[in-house]
């Protein structure tokens, strides 16, 4: 089980394997901690976003049949746009139609109600997209017309021009939000509303337009974790579990209330360590490791001091050290 | 007729299920999406000990039921001390980890599961009896539905039911009663997942495999859903909600005739649609929490008038008459009386800062027995703080408590509160859903039906217990006044009446110190009259009282000695009439003199 002897060569390749996988996870923990953190709402269905976004962008480039210039399909980056773009305003429409009428109704037990829309949405979701395609996994690569995939050997590690691409992507899209929340309006009233929704509200800040806001840029995030994940491996029904998971853990590890250079360096140590550990298991208990740093945290925030929820603006339970 | 037998065992199974995560989640407000995967350490349990040793059920399934009763146990641990957040991530992780880690076992199959649980030679027996056709389990099968909805309907319909919804609707109001709500978090958090556990054991056994598809989220959103459905907080609706759930799956089939694999995904759709239209219309389920005819005729006939019972009046009389002839006169026979009383609390040396701002420092003051002391000064004075550091509801960084002589620094919420020393809040903190007379029943102590042991080893003792809690929280909520509003729920009041229940509430501790935070805040001078009478009362009775108040009409007629702080110090005491015939100290209350 334990590898004895490790090599350089197999370090280093593991090193680059999860920073490039960790730009991924860094921009799922930012979208979720930005939803969670600002809005409150413990949004499940991010998983069942990031399978549509993959879908859609699967059909778009590997299926399209349209007639003149895209008989052959789309190109893998327009397809991705658009689809990427069409799930961001999936999940501004599950805000707007369905968490935003469940809150008003719910009042204080809203965390619940939502988390159990949420959880409806994403089974309802999945099993609409297993009827729709099917249940078989999908590659975008061996159907796709205009990938080419091209491997870069540099000393003995090897990268893809994709594992580029998406970590070129991820780093754009989380400087861009951070130079946003930091230095412009929208992001002032966005942190002004995650301090305290009813004070931001009562200052004139729009906060129905903040979350609808969030929701947007949040799914835009997910979405594009997800085509870039689809393209180089493949689309199935069940593919927005694990991300799903990997966001909240992220998110919660870096607090959601962090800077999103934060969250994204909080995911690229995940991922390395994810990756590190497989030196020592065997793949298939590498992804224990993630419930273990989950969990020694969680063990750590219990005995320490520090459970009044420093970064958790909708605790619920501890609500009363105050005088 | 086998295929509907079939369906009869699913539908038992689900239920037994559904009963379980309904008392995590509708009666404590837990919310665990791993449930389906305590069940399925249950089935691997016992696939594995079947396939591999060829186990009697009934040790395979002591053994699958004690893992998840350990492994819950500790899950509680963790996370029960944090928010709900981090429940709700624990379970997710932990249930999609379990599976992983299942499915990546060779032992346990793999990715293929642990098959041909119950065929030949390794048959499901119980004692010589192999279990092989559908028949077979009708009777095992019902017994796990029997056993569950036996503990389950224990655990939710008594006493430690109603701790439970306590819980969920507010554990800091529900510590401040004298209830460990930790252990009981812990407790049943455990307890849910062996039933989980032991329906899995049956599931796996029935169905002659355990694999990570039988178990998984699919399995855990289907019992949400029946929870759901049937509405959270009540058992009857559960068992409704499994029979109309699993029932879709031979509609889809058979009416419909959709295949069968079509007709699981569009079964799982319809589940998860009626998740959101139900939060979006319907949140209570079918059939709301503890909505039977007979109650909701009773809540009709509740009157909406607030008039003293004739023996409260009784019972006030002597107050009343004592503060309508002594009147403000009697200060120096008050300071007197305060004199000679015997100290009951005695703090020393308080000291408490939140980072940079010093909340409380260096306080030294005494309660005595039988008489009524106020903490007076101006917002933000740290009254408020005094209470949460008496109480125990924030640690003091220096300084000592004692009660009696005992040392009760540092002690948590509920350990002052079964030590004799319970508080009320200034938000007054009832609990909404639940009934006046239910929310009066909280405070009261030593209830047999809280512990589990007793619960269900004893009821007798139980019935008794119950019978005389009922009795004395009655007696309080006449004490009040608040009788006819016995089986109002607490969220259906009035600001004032609220006061009076919250009032209720704390005497039913029957506590020797009691702190009231601003007992007549908020609520208008007929009321004011009222709340002054109790107070008195209460006192008059021998028990130590603590009051912070604003109204200095209120203190004047109360307090038999004050304390009067400025931002967290004690900067003068005496009587009343003393602290206000300071200019200094009125210009500090009233800003102006």
């Amino acid at each position: 089980m334990f590898a004895v002897t490790i090599g350089r060569e197999i370090f280093a390749q593991l090193t680059v394997n999860g920073l490039f996988r960790g730009t991924s996870y860094g921009l799922l923990g930012a979208g979720f901690a930005l939803i969670l953190g600002v809005t409150g709402r413990f949004h499940f269905s991010y998983g069942f976003t990031y399978t549509l976004c993959a879908y859609l962008a699967f059909t778009l480039h590997a299926r399209g049949t349209w007639a003149g210039p895209f008989s052959n399909g789309i190109p893998f980056i327009i397809a991705g746009i658009i689809a990427i773009l069409a799930t961001s305003f999936v999940g501004v429409g599950i805000e707007r139609f369905i968490y935003r009428p469940i809150a008003a109704r719910a009042g204080a037990t809203a965390l619940l109600a939502i988390f159990v829309a949420a959880l409806g949405i994403g089974i309802a979701g999945q099993s609409l997209i297993t009827l729709l395609w099917s249940q078989q996994s999908m590659g975008f690569y061996d159907r796709g017309k205009h990938v080419r995939k091209v491997g870069y050997h540099i000393w003995k590690v090897t990268y893809e021009n994709l594992d580029l691409m998406q970590a070129i992507t991820s780093i754009v899209l989380i400087v861009a939000f951070a130079v946003i929340l930091k230095f412009t309006s929208l992001g002032r009233q966005m942190r002004a509303t995650r301090v305290n929704p009813d004070l931001a509200t009562i200052i004139g800040i729009n906060s129905k337009r903040i979350y609808l806001t969030c929701f947007f840029i949040g799914t835009l995030f997910c979405g594009t974790a997800a085509f870039w994940y689809g393209l180089q491996f493949a689309v199935n029904p069940d593919m927005g579990g694990r991300p799903v998971i990997t966001a909240f853990v992220v998110a919660f590890l870096a607090g959601t209330a962090s800077s999103p250079i934060r969250i994204f360096f909080t995911g690229i140590g995940l991922a390395l360590v994810e990756q590190w550990t497989s030196m020592f298991m065997e793949t298939r208990w590498t992804q224990t490791a993630v419930f273990v740093i989950l969990f020694l945290y969680l063990v750590w925030r219990s005995m320490s001091g520090t459970i009044f929820g420093r970064h958790l603006k909708h605790v619920v339970t501890f609500q009363w050290a105050r005088s | 007729m086998q295929i509907w037998l079939n369906y009869v065992n699913q539908i038992m199974i689900m239920a037994a299920l559904g009963l379980s995560l309904n008392l995590l989640l509708g009666y404590a407000g837990q919310v665990s999406v791993a449930h389906a995967s305590f069940g399925a350490i249950g089935g691997y349990t016992i696939g594995y000990v079947v396939t591999k040793y060829n186990w009697n059920i009934i040790w395979a399934l002591l053994l699958g039921v004690a893992f998840s009763l350990v492994v819950g146990g500790l899950i509680a641990l963790v996370a029960m001390r944090l928010s709900v957040e981090y429940l709700i991530l624990m379970t997710l992780a932990f249930g999609n980890v379990l599976l992983g880690v299942f499915s990546s076992l060779p032992a346990l199959g793999g990715t293929y599961g642990i098959i041909q649980i119950n065929n030949d030679p390794h048959a499901i027996h119980f004692f010589g009896w192999h279990m092989n056709k559908p028949t077979d389990w009708l009777l095992p099968l019902f017994v796990l539905l029997a056993i569950t909805l036996a503990i389950t309907w224990r655990m939710g319909e008594s006493a430690y039911g109603r701790v439970l919804k306590g819980i969920r609707e507010d554990v800091v109001a529900t510590r401040s009663l004298g209830k460990n709500t930790f252990k009981v978090q812990i407790m049943v958090f455990s307890i849910t997942s062996a039933l989980a556990s032991f329906a899995g054991v049956m599931n796996a056994s029935w169905l002659g495999v355990a694999t990570p598809s039988v178990f998984g989220f699919s399995l855990s959103l289907t019992i949400v859903a029946i929870v759901i459905f049937g509405g959270m907080g009540n058992l009857k609706g559960t068992l409704i909600g499994a029979v109309i759930l699993v029932g879709l799956d031979p509609i889809l089939r058979r009416v419909v005739k959709i295949d069968q694999t079509k007709s699981f995904l569009i079964q799982l759709m319809i589940y998860g649609v009626l998740l959101v239209v139900l939060m979006l219309v319907r949140s209570v389920g079918l059939i709301p929490e503890g909505r039977t005819l007979s109650s909701f005729v009773r809540r009709r006939g509740a009157g909406g008038r607030t008039e003293m019972s004739a023996t409260t009046a009784a019972k006030l009389e002597p107050a009343f008459t004592t503060r309508k002839t002594e009147g403000a006169a009697s200060q120096s026979d008050r300071h007197q009386k305060w004199e000679q009383a015997e100290v009951v609390l005695e703090a020393r040396g308080i000291s408490k800062s939140f980072g940079g701002i010093v909340a409380a420092e260096d306080l030294d003051f005494v309660l005595k027995k039988g008489t009524i002391t106020a903490l007076v000064g101006p917002n933000g004075a740290g009254k408020t703080t005094v209470f949460n550091l008496l109480s125990g509801n924030i640690i003091p960084d220096s300084g000592s408590v004692k009660l009696r002589g005992k040392d009760i620094t540092g002690r948590s919420l509920d350990a002052a509160a079964r030590q004799g020393l319970v508080r009320s809040f200034q938000d007054v903190r009832l609990f909404q859903r639940i009934s006046c007379l239910d929310n009066v029943l909280f405070g009261v102590q030593q209830q047999a039906g809280e512990k589990l042991p007793t619960l269900f080893g004893r009821p007798g003792i139980v019935k008794q217990s119950d019978k005389a809690s009922l009795d004395k929280a009655m007696e309080w909520l006449s004490f009040v006044g608040m009788q006819d509003f016995a089986n109002v729920p607490a969220g259906a009041l009035s600001y004032g009446q609220t006061k009076l229940i919250s009032l209720a509430r704390v005497l039913s501790t029957e506590a020797e110190v009691l702190l009231l935070d601003e007992p007549a805040s908020g609520i208008d001078t007929k009321w004011v009259d009222n709340m002054l009478d109790l107070v008195l009362a209460i006192s008059a009775q021998g028990r130590t009282v603590c009051i912070v108040e604003h109204n200095l009409h209120v203190v004047t007629e109360l307090a038999d000695y004050a304390y009067f702080m400025e931002l967290g110090r004690i900067t003068a005491e005496g009587t009343v009439d003393e602290l206000t015939s300071s200019p200094r100290l009125a210009a500090a209350y009233f800003g102006t003199v």
